[in-house]
């Protein structure tokens, strides 16, 4: 891993599309841009990480499904 | 018009015109695949199924999210919003099935938008939105057993 040391107003390049900018450092936190192409998502790592975990298991699911008629009378939204 | 054939492993051989193909720019988060279909495997509008045209094993459930959460919001980042543009979208979540329907979860913080044959799997940015949202209330969901 590259590991560079920054100012709050610098930035880091990532080849030639990608800028990361050092915004502001308060307290224990970084504020960071990221300016990239629209081809390429930004996620913040933990919910990256969640909807991956989530996507696994959502394909692991068997070819049957439960069907509408076989379902209890309220789905959770709908409940007061 | 031209016709795919997709062997997939849980609904056999599929046949299917290549109009119904789904774009996926970005892939689905962290499962990547640039091309799937959606597939209605009855009428009655339950589950729907997300099938990678390029992975015959790869395919999850979806739904429509106001099936379930009649009051669920969807709010994008201005970025992800330009990525849709202006036209109508589909929105889907990916469910994670369980043993019991009770089991059953929504991933509400990461929906799939559809326009236009081309999909996104998006960060929901509307605060407190699950990503294991039960599809059903615990109790009710407990009759089914």
């Amino acid at each position: 891993m590259l590991i560079i040391t920054r100012k709050a107003g610098e930035r880091v390049m990532v080849g030639d599309d990608i800028v990361v900018h050092v915004m502001e450092l308060v307290g224990g936190s970084v504020r960071i841009g990221i300016e990239a192409p629209r081809s390429i998502p930004v996620y913040r790592e933990e919910i990256y990480a969640a909807v991956r975990e989530e996507n696994l298991a959502a394909a692991e699911a068997p070819g049957e499904l439960p069907k509408a008629a076989e379902f209890p009378p309220h789905p959770s939204g709908t409940q007061s | 018009m031209s016709t795919l054939t997709v062997e997939s492993s849980r609904f056999g051989s599929l046949e299917l015109d290549a109009s119904q193909a789904i774009q996926f720019p970005a892939g689905l988060i962290g499962l990547g695949g640039h091309a799937y279909v959606l597939l209605r495997t009855s009428d009655d509008a339950s589950f729907s199924w997300l099938q990678s045209l390029e992975d015959p094993e790869l395919a999850l459930p979806v739904t429509n999210p106001w099936q379930f959460f009649a009051d669920y919001v969807v709010d994008l980042s201005d970025e992800d919003t330009e990525r849709v543009g202006d036209a109508a979208v589909d929105v889907w979540v990916t469910v994670r099935a369980g043993a019991e329907l009770s089991d059953f979860r929504a991933n509400l913080r990461a929906p799939i938008l559809v326009a236009n044959g081309v999909g996104y799997q998006m960060i929901n940015e509307a605060p407190d939105v699950p990503v294991r949202a039960p599809l059903f209330d615990g109790a009710l969901a407990g009759q089914a057993a």
